[in-house]
């Protein structure tokens, strides 16, 4: 009997803890974790839809990084502005390949008109791409493609933005009088494909100079371990230190911090933490993003397209803001 | 007479607990330091070894919750998403502008209601502990996700530069805090686990749950006290990691209960439980972090450190079983002689 009821407890404070989390998650609008919820509301929106109106799905990566609640509000402004758009977005809770082909299922499954999709990496999606295309969806990528034919990718220029990067580090290092030494590079993983572009790009700036840049190590934007790999960096005596992404730079930044700014930190995204050691004068600069471009010009190419108008360019590089500290 | 009986028992307990596969492996992590120290000669400055302490410590910490379940022949899956949980629990509460001391105590207090809650549903509800930390974990995780609204939180601010220097970058006689702070804490649950009722009770569940309910041991509370230690390491685990960051990050904690695994197991910790000793989850989670240091200084690639820990997991249970089977056929002859 008390088994029984410590059972029932159990059960009913899973079910509380669900039933609390569920309604929450949909009236923010920053997409959904439970995938029934979804389906359930496209069903709904699907039947009301009376076609005068395209129904357009952003899809990211995930719901956590800043980023994407900016390319959201970018695309939300567009839709506002077009008026003809019922926008909603959609996104895993964390980073899966598979979580994020749900999504794509379930875009198709309400009823999408068109997708803007933030590909996780260039070739696990393009199955389930396929059938959206084969329904007549329009697909636009948005910050990474996927290895599909699209009607435009809107995304930074990786490589340039990371050679960017490099360059700024250069001459902060030649101002300080340093010509030559160690540089570390702390990134996300070595399959993401933007952060490996960055790093790509951020190398070659160094190209026949007498820097030595250090073997990668990865700590999957955990921003906890990447300070512990850049405070190992800085204990090897390096001059400069490369963060990849937002979890990556906030690690740098804290280990630099430490340290009391003897290395010379850059980074890539933005965010509160971010600006604040920029501030600090403990990170050099970060290369921002601009995912609000990417929202807002991918959905007026989406509706371009479904309006049956010419979409000129293949690629549109939506560049990067170098922010220092002013 | 009786002091013979107690060191005899002294000496029964040293053997049984697996000192040997402690003192086994603690020689393979001094090979380990002095082969590091000779390739980079910075691994032995003050600024790396309190680095490399300070790497450690938090690793520590989740191999001695989850030793102290492992012990009672059981499992915490729930440890990342509770490190998780407190992390952006403490996080989104400083910035909200609450006193930071104040965040902490709910941080450990949410913390421990998981730690309740797993000891519960697998000492009452006879769940297996696998599948109950399974949902706890994935329950902790959703909390981590919704407390700040599925983001991570904004920077936790300067009124928490007291917080931060006291889980992370204040130092105390020499040593960062995060380093005493996990020796307090060892030292503390080490003498739970070996001097007290406590800890003998937890050896019996784990080695014969049946005998240890028939000799009166309280099978609930044992099991349940496992798991309250282990959430409690793991929530100050996530306080180090906010200290660290300086916000709140949702992944928090991702994969550190295989790390508590890897840790334990690798000191001697037997995961059918009845085995092992905290001083094996020290050495096992040095190896861990002397690996991930060393290796990062020797260049070599995050990849071909992923294989040679997994190597190193595999090598040590491998050892422990060895030496288990070496052991019951020497038990059983001088049982004989008796």
């Amino acid at each position: 009997m008390k088994k029984f009821i410590t059972l029932i407890l159990v059960l009913s404070l899973v079910f509380t803890v669900v039933g609390c989390s569920a309604p929450k998650d949909t009236s923010s609008d920053n997409g959904q974790n439970a995938e029934d919820v979804d389906t359930g509301n496209n069903g709904d929106d699907n039947g009301a839809d009376k076609k005068d109106k395209y129904k357009v799905y952003l899809i990211t990566m995930d719901q956590m990084d800043q980023h994407w609640v900016t390319v959201d509000q970018g695309a939300k402004k567009a839709a506002d502005e077009l008026g003809n758009v019922d926008y909603q977005w959609l996104a895993p809770d964390v980073k899966d390949d598979a979580k994020q082909i749900e999504s794509i299922n379930n875009a198709i499954a309400g009823g999408a008109d068109a997708i803007l999709l933030a590909a996780n990496g260039p070739d696990a999606v393009t199955a389930t791409l396929k059938e959206a295309d084969s329904e007549g969806i329009k697909i636009v990528y948005v910050d990474s493609p996927a290895d599909f034919p699209a009607v435009q990718t809107l995304a930074t220029d990786n490589e340039a933005a990371g050679k960017t990067a490099g360059e700024e580090m250069l001459n902060a290092l030649k101002e300080k009088g340093i010509t030559s030494g160690k540089i570390g590079v702390v990134s996300v993983n070595a399959s993401t494909d933007s952060t490996v572009k960055r790093e790509k790009g951020f190398r070659s700036a160094f190209e026949g100079t007498d820097f030595t840049i250090l073997e990668t190590q990865y700590a999957e934007g955990d921003a906890a371990r990447s300070k512990d790999a850049a405070a190992n960096f800085i204990t090897e005596g390096v001059v400069g230190i490369f963060g990849g992404n937002e979890g990556s730079t906030v690690g740098i930044g804290n280990a630099i911090k430490e340290v009391g700014g003897e290395v010379i930190g850059v980074g890539f995204d933005k965010s509160d933490t971010i600006l604040q050691l920029i501030d600090e004068g403990y990170l050099l600069a970060t290369m921002a993003q601009n995912p609000d471009v990417m929202g807002y010009e991918g959905m007026k190419t989406a509706v371009n397209a479904l309006e049956g108008k010419t979409v000129d360019k293949d690629v549109v590089d939506t560049g990067v803001s170098v922010l220092k500290k002013d | 007479m009786e002091s013979n009986n107690s060191s005899k028992r002294f000496k029964r307990i040293f053997s049984k607990r697996g000192m040997g596969q402690v003192i086994t492996v603690s020689i393979g992590l001094i090979m380990l330091i002095i082969v590091f120290g000779f390739l980079n000669p910075n691994f032995f400055s003050y600024r790396n070894i309190s680095n490399l302490l300070r790497q450690i410590a938090p690793i520590i910490l989740i191999g001695v919750g989850q030793s102290y379940v492992l012990i009672t022949g059981n499992i915490d899956l729930s440890i990342g998403s509770v490190v998780g949980m407190s992390c952006m629990i403490s996080a989104t509460l400083m910035t909200k502008g609450m006193n930071p001391w104040l965040a902490v105590c709910i941080s450990y207090i949410s913390s421990i209601f998981i730690g309740i809650l797993n000891g519960k549903l697998i000492s009452k509800a006879k769940l297996p502990a696998f599948i109950a930390t399974l949902g706890t974990m994935t329950i902790a995780r959703g909390i981590a996700q919704i407390v700040n609204n599925n983001y991570n939180t904004d920077s936790i601010g300067a009124k928490a530069e007291g917080f931060r220097n006291f889980f992370y970058y204040g130092k105390t006689l020499g040593l960062y805090n995060t380093i005493w702070i996990a020796l307090v804490m060892w030292l503390v649950f080490n003498f739970i686990l070996s001097r007290t009722r406590t800890g003998r009770h937890i050896y019996a569940v784990g080695s014969n749950i049946n005998a240890a309910n028939l000799s009166g041991v309280n099978i609930s509370s044992t099991i349940t006290k496992a798991y309250l230690v282990s959430a409690v390491c793991s929530a100050t685990v996530g306080l180090i990691i906010t200290a660290t960051s300086g916000m709140g990050t949702m992944d928090a904690g991702n994969g550190y209960e295989l790390y508590a695994v890897a840790s334990s197991v690798i000191g001697g910790v037997s995961t059918l439980g009845g085995q092992g000793i905290l001083l094996g989850t020290i050495v096992g989670a040095s190896i861990w972090g002397v690996l991930q240091n060393g290796l990062q200084f020797a260049g070599a690639p995050v990849a071909i450190r992923n294989i040679v820990i997994g190597i190193i997991v595999i090598i040590s249970v491998l050892l422990d079983i060895v030496v288990r089977a070496n052991k019951n056929v020497t038990k059983s002859k001088s049982k004989g002689k008796s």
